[in-house]
């Protein structure tokens, strides 16, 4: 049997997975909440938090390098090919468009060309918020490792719903529950969910113990939470707390997935 | 112009020079003073710090014990999963067609690692950068084999004109199974999706009993699915995004 | 050598490898060459995938060798005799014996003195036996002789009383059921080996034999090799391409130490070392000795005389016998295996240890080990600290005063190494030593320069010798080092009086007139300008014009065989050397190790001397009756034919005779030196030692450096399933051997590679281990040779190390 390799990251890489999909779709979620009118605490949490996101994940994965002085060397090509590539220079746009749309945003009274500004950036950062917190699950699945590449359909689509849940989880605890993001919650929780019951129709056995607990989190306990909170407002916070520690749960727990498949064929 | 590899393990005596005279050459450093137990192979595989091994199977054939030994090293296929995978450019074609990584360049993010459908390249802890079989780059360039085949005292590890090789490696399967060895086979994985290797071997067996792969799948065949998916995903979250504010 | 040497007449390798390609088989015995010898195994490899070359191959193990061996056959450790005499009573008994070589090129045709009786007689003995002396008279091995003092002959092979008859009789009992019994060889499969190997004998085809110590470390070493060496002659294998023996030599340059000896009892080029004692108080006792009055030794004189010519210079004349009463004298066993013992009985004040790590590699270590605490001083120059250098930090009560000297790598001194086909190469220095580190020829001719400073001012007789010595090597201003081209210039020799080196040994004389450092070494150097050795442009089908082989760049000993008696080649597809009518001279592809312009058809007269007393029709020039030696009447203290004696430890009785084990091999018996039983129930397994690929003998030029220590970094040993079902030990387990002498932890590699043997109805186990492992470097283990017990071979005083008796124990977790 062929020795595969194991994955050499450590946890700073899914953290970052986490990290920058809370954030970018936190940048959707601003850009929504701003064309929509929304109120101006959603706003704003969600812009802190893709804004957070945006610094924190270069410094998570500079730190992982192997050569974390050689960071920039990312962006001495930008290659289709490559998930990496794209994911880092996805990453880089992101931290540029969501610094200046709330630079924007703060400015926004100043003007229409701000404003317009502000709608450009927001979009931005919106889209490459959305790639941010998808293509780690097309990094995953253009892989070698079974357990990833097997999964190269789903990963992107458990990735990006896992960051929406815990995207407006956030927002939430920041700003305190509205109606829109206990709306895009319980549509996350819900799709979980169903993706859950379907594997469990399956009989699919578990890829691991930590993925298992991280998608009853955020999948089915979340979903009961929120549900509950429709009549009882504060389990909404549990609800929010279990999709966000799911989420990053999962991420630990799919790195792991891949750590052991490589181990599995070093008998 | 001479651009491959031919390992012939039916010629093989298991004297690991060629991983001696790898890490000389190369100057890569101990990995470790580890007995494993398994016969006498204290290398365990290809890695950061190995880039030929010697592999020793053990079997039973025609009622008696065998040993059959291969130099196992960097397939540098045609399409390359790490050179794919690698963000900064630092893994390269070079003119002689290996795959060689530039170490002035590699920032050790480990994405090629999980990309090698042949687990031969990975990050070397203390040093942060990813390494493997230079197909002895410098020697190429100076007109001299790589160091394993200049050392291999058998000729089991032949440096050439792959073409040349792989009719080599033909006719020297059809001679051994004249000869009543049939269980020759010559791997030399050009129908998949990596397009073929510069390093193909002649080993006794199955391909398995080798770790080589019957299929290597170069892993940016499955981009295409993901970048869809990762699209719809985003296109759904957009809408409910869109929904949740507007309904 | 004497195997080779008693039998043909030089102590080499008969053989080169390149010529292995030309065999038609190729029988590997007692030897792992692809493990010990990879480079030269390439010919093996090349035989047999290019030209169908049949490889058996002999050995307790599976080895490396084996996996790439047509067949392998495991046999029991120390049972070589009766596996090879099974081949030669095979080869005797259907049929295949080559007999026209045979009558014409050995010594087959003899009659045997009358009086003589042999091991079917005397329950395994020799006529001879003194019982007091524990040795044999040999009168009774004598030939038959004529008139003028002539062997009797009889060319039809039928005299009850020729040397053929005495073979076919000797070898009766050696038959395949027999190496059933004792080798643990299936009689069939035994058959089947011996009918493929020997068809690969004749005129039109050739088979040769690879050994290695698997056949010398045993108590009957010298006795199997002639076993082999009778085997090839009967086959006609010997000075034909492809064929021959090849002694596959330990490592770099040890054939050239016995070439240019490290051992007691030889000076340069195989002249003996004189005895204390009677007959060798003048240079012409010692002569008259030595010299042969028909065959190539008949210039024993002209090789001595030159020999103390070099060595003492001008002060060497005809009057002080050319300074033969200085030379040293043998005084008693001065054999690795006896002074060791002197040593530990507090015997030798000092020691010098160069290029050796006892400590490690001597037979039982531990006892050597002690003994060096015994020493006065104790001088060890080495690459790196060995554990012969550190022994001390294990002997606390140890006085001995240790001094460590650096020495350079061969990389880094230019000189000669003589490999295991007698090729001289030379290598240049690539790179200076690194810090203090100096050549052993710098060591040693410091040393000489200051002893006979010392030598100088005390005027006592004991120092003529010393002063008289020529020591008048130039030495390079910067490093001090001895220019290693004028040493082997001096080996090579010159005419005194013009200083101009002499071409070969052929110009070699008896008056003073020449000087030689070592007569078989004369023309590597045959000019002031032109070294041989240093010399690669190889051409030819053995590459003549790189290196030089010892003697006169032959590179096939004894070549004259390879043709007929008529000087025509036995067939086209072997021919070698050959005398071409026309020219009136030997030619051919290789250079002829024979007189080049004496006809086929020359018969010596009465009166002859020297060069002029070799027949037409002898290859075997070194002896005087320039025949092979199928019996050995002189040279062998054990026998004129080899008879199987068990092991000095062995797990069965001896089948084959009522003697047990060879009755001349010393076990040195002594409490630190114990045995034993033979069969033991405390120890009931055979132990065989063996060397990977991946380390050096002892280790210091291995476990020292990290690409080769991470390759093996541990002690193991090797043992069958079975065995480690019986015993309760898994793979990887740490295990506990234990001999007579001592107990040491390994770890278990349990192989089907070992397999067990059914030894007259009793299965055998054999456990097999590498010994390459010390205390020091950068991986470690215990040391297998304090397993084994120091023993005298009688000819060459080797000790048993390939065949002896242990127990396995299993080793509590906690306590590994």
């Amino acid at each position: 049997m062929t020795s595969l390799k194991a994955p050499v990251w450590t946890w700073e890489v899914p953290a970052y997975f986490f990290v920058g999909g809370v954030a970018g779709v936190a940048a959707a979620i601003a850009c929504a909440a701003t064309l929509a009118g929304g109120d101006r605490a959603t706003i704003g949490a969600a812009r802190a938090i893709a804004l957070f996101g945006a610094a924190v994940s270069p410094l998570l994965l500079i730190s992982d390098l192997g050569r974390p002085g050689r960071f920039l060397y990312m962006l001495r090509v930008f290659k289709l090919r490559s998930a990496m590539s794209v994911g880092a220079w996805t990453l880089i746009v992101f931290s540029g468009a969501t610094t200046a749309a709330l630079v924007y945003w703060i400015a926004a009274p100043a003007g229409p060309i701000v404003a317009a500004g502000l709608i450009v950036t927001d979009l931005v950062a919106a889209t490459t918020g959305l790639v941010l917190a998808t293509y780690t699950g097309v990094l995953l699945g253009a892989t070698v490792l079974p357990v990833w590449a097997e999964r190269h359909r789903t990963l992107p689509i458990d990735f990006g719903v896992s960051s929406l849940g815990a995207a407006a989880s956030a927002v939430e605890l920041v700003a305190g529950t509205t109606e829109a993001m206990v709306r895009v919650a319980l549509a996350a929780a819900a799709i979980k969910t169903v993706f859950w019951l379907v594997s469990l129709a399956r009989r699919e056995p578990a890829v691991n113990r930590t993925i298992s607990r991280a998608t009853l989190l955020a999948g089915p306990l979340a979903l009961g939470l929120r549900l509950a909170g429709l009549a009882w407002a504060p389990a909404h916070a549990a609800a929010a707390l279990a999709a966000l520690v799911g989420s990053g749960l999962s991420r630990f727990g799919w790195i792991e997935a891949g750590r052991a498949d490589a181990a599995s064929m070093r008998q | 112009m001479p651009d491959g590899f031919f390992t012939d393990a039916t010629l093989c005596i298991g004297c690991k020079a060629c991983e001696v005279a790898c890490k000389e050459w190369n100057q890569v450093p101990a990995d470790g003073f580890v007995w494993t137990g398994r016969s006498y192979d204290n290398t365990g595989g290809l890695g950061h710090s190995t880039y030929r091994h010697v592999q020793f199977v053990e079997r039973i054939r025609e009622g008696g014990p065998a040993w059959d030994f291969s130099s196992d090293v960097c397939k540098h296929c045609e399409r390359a999963g790490c050179l794919e995978a690698c963000p900064t450019g630092s893994i390269v074609r070079t003119e002689f067609g290996g795959v060689f990584v530039q170490p002035d360049i590699c920032n050790g993010c480990g994405y090629c690692v999980v990309s090698c459908p042949f687990g031969v390249i990975d990050r070397r802890p203390d040093d942060g950068r990813a390494f493997k079989c230079t197909f002895c780059y410098d020697r190429q360039k100076a007109g001299l084999k790589p160091a394993c085949a200049t050392v291999c005292p058998t000729e089991s590890i032949q440096y050439g004109d792959l073409d040349e090789l792989r009719a080599r490696a033909d006719a020297r399967r059809d001679a051994l199974a004249a000869r009543g060895v049939t269980d020759a086979v010559v791997y030399d994985p050009r129908d998949t999706s990596i397009g073929g290797t510069r390093a193909i071997f002649l080993v006794r067996g199955s391909c398995d009993d080798y770790g080589l792969p019957a299929a290597p799948e170069l892993p940016s065949v499955r981009l295409r699915a993901g970048w869809r998916s990762a699209a719809g995903t985003s296109l759904l979250m957009a809408i409910i995004l869109a929904a949740a504010f507007l309904v | 050598m004497p195997g080779l040497g008693t039998t043909f007449g030089r102590g080499g390798a008969t053989t080169a490898q390149q010529d292995l390609v030309n065999a038609d088989a190729i029988l590997i015995i007692g030897s792992s060459m692809a493990e010990a010898h990879p480079v030269g195994f390439r010919w093996v490899v090349k035989a047999r995938e290019e030209r169908g070359t049949l490889v058996i191959h002999v050995d307790p193990r599976f080895s490396r060798t084996s996996a790439l061996a047509d067949l392998w056959v495991p046999l029991r450790a120390g049972s070589d005799i009766v596996f090879l005499g099974g081949l030669v009573h095979h080869v005797l008994s259907s049929g295949r014996v080559f007999r026209e070589y045979v009558a014409a090129y050995t010594n087959a045709t003899f009659l045997v003195r009358e009086d003589y009786r042999g091991p079917e007689d005397l329950e395994g003995m020799f006529s001879g036996w003194q019982q007091d002396a524990r040795g044999y008279d040999t009168a009774t091995w004598q030939f038959e002789v004529d008139e003028s003092g002539r062997p009797k002959r009889d060319q039809t092979l039928t005299h009850p009383r020729s040397v053929y008859q005495h073979l076919v009789r000797h070898f009766a009992r050696y038959t395949p059921e027999m190496v059933e019994r004792v080798c643990g060889v299936p009689r069939d499969r035994f058959l089947e080996i011996a009918d493929r190997y020997t068809a690969c004998s004749g005129p039109e085809k050739t088979a040769t034999i690879c050994y290695g110590v698997g056949l010398t470390q045993h108590s009957v070493g010298v006795q199997i090799i002639r076993t082999a060496a009778i085997l090839q002659l009967l086959l006609g294998n010997v000075g034909r391409p492809g064929g021959g023996i090849l002694a596959l030599r330990g490592h770099a340059s040890i054939q050239g130490s016995t070439d240019i000896p490290t051992l007691y009892d030889l000076l340069p080029g195989y002249l003996p070392m004189p005895a204390f004692g009677p007959g060798t108080e003048t240079l012409g006792r010692y002569l008259a000795r030595h010299r042969t009055p028909s065959g190539w030794w008949s210039h024993f004189d002209r090789y001595a005389i030159s020999l103390l010519k070099a060595w003492y210079g001008d002060a060497a004349t005809r009057e002080n016998d050319f300074g033969f009463g200085w030379l040293p004298r043998i005084s008693g066993d001065h054999s690795h295996q006896g002074y060791w013992l002197d040593m530990a009985d507090g015997r030798m004040d000092g020691l010098f240890v160069m290029g050796q790590n006892p400590a490690v590699g001597g037979p039982n270590a531990a006892l050597e080990r002690r003994a060096l605490a015994n020493l006065r001083w104790l001088v060890v120059r080495d690459l790196v600290e060995t554990e012969t250098a550190v022994f001390w930090k294990d002997a606390p009560d140890s006085a001995t005063e240790v001094f460590f000297f650096p020495a350079a790598g061969h990389a880094e001194k230019a000189g000669t190494f003589t490999n295991t086909q007698r090729l001289l190469q030379w290598h240049e220095k690539a790179v200076d030593p690194p810090g203090d580190a100096k050549s052993e020829a710098w060591f040693v001719v410091e040393l000489g320069r200051r002893l006979k400073t010392i030598a100088a001012a005390d005027r006592s007789p004991v120092n003529d010798g010393l002063r008289a010595l020529t020591w008048d090597y130039a030495l390079d201003p910067v490093s001090g080092e001895a220019d290693a081209s004028a040493i082997l210039k001096e080996i090579n020799g010159w005419h005194v009086a013009t200083r101009e080196q002499v071409v070969g040994f052929r110009d070699l004389v008896a008056d003073g007139s020449t000087a030689c450092g070592c007569w078989i070494y004369a023309g590597v150097h045959p000019t002031a300008d032109r070294n041989r050795a240093n010399e690669r442009q190889a051409s030819g089908r053995y590459g003549h014009g790189w290196g030089f082989a010892w003697p006169a760049d032959r590179r096939i000993l004894y070549n004259r065989a390879s043709a007929r008696p008529d000087g025509r080649p036995w067939s086209e597809r072997k021919a070698l050397v050959w005398w071409d009518e026309t020219r009136q001279l030997w030619t051919g592809h290789d250079m002829p190790d024979f007189p080049v312009g004496t006809p086929p058809s020359y018969v010596p007269p009465v009166d002859a001397t020297g060069a002029a007393t070799i027949a037409g029709d002898t290859p075997f020039i070194m002896h005087a009756d320039g025949l092979g030696w199928l019996w050995v009447p002189n040279g062998l203290k054990d026998g004129p034919l080899p008879a199987h004696y068990e092991p000095l430890e062995s797990p069965v009785v001896n089948l084959l005779y009522a003697q047990q084990d060879n009755p001349v091999a010393d076990r040195r018996s002594r409490p630190d030196n114990q045995w034993s039983r033979s069969p033991d129930p405390d120890f009931p397994y055979v132990l065989t030692t063996y060397r990977l690929t991946e380390h050096h003998t002892a280790g210091a030029m291995s476990r020292t450096l990290s690409r080769l220590a991470e390759l093996q970094p541990a002690l193991f040993c090797e043992l069958s399933p079975a065995l480690a079902a019986t015993e309760g030990v898994a793979n990887g387990d740490v295990v506990s051997l234990v001999t007579a002498r001592g107990r040491i932890q390994a770890r278990a590699l349990v192989t089907a590679r070992m397999t067990p043997l059914v030894i007259d109805g009793h299965v055998v186990h054999q456990i097999a281990m590498p010994w390459h492992f010390g205390s020091t470097g950068l991986v470690t283990g215990d040391v297998v040779n304090d397993l084994i017990a120091i023993s005298e071979e009688p000819n060459v005083k080797i000790m048993e190390s390939k065949a002896l008796l242990c127990r396995l124990e299993r080793v509590p977790a906690q306590a590994s």
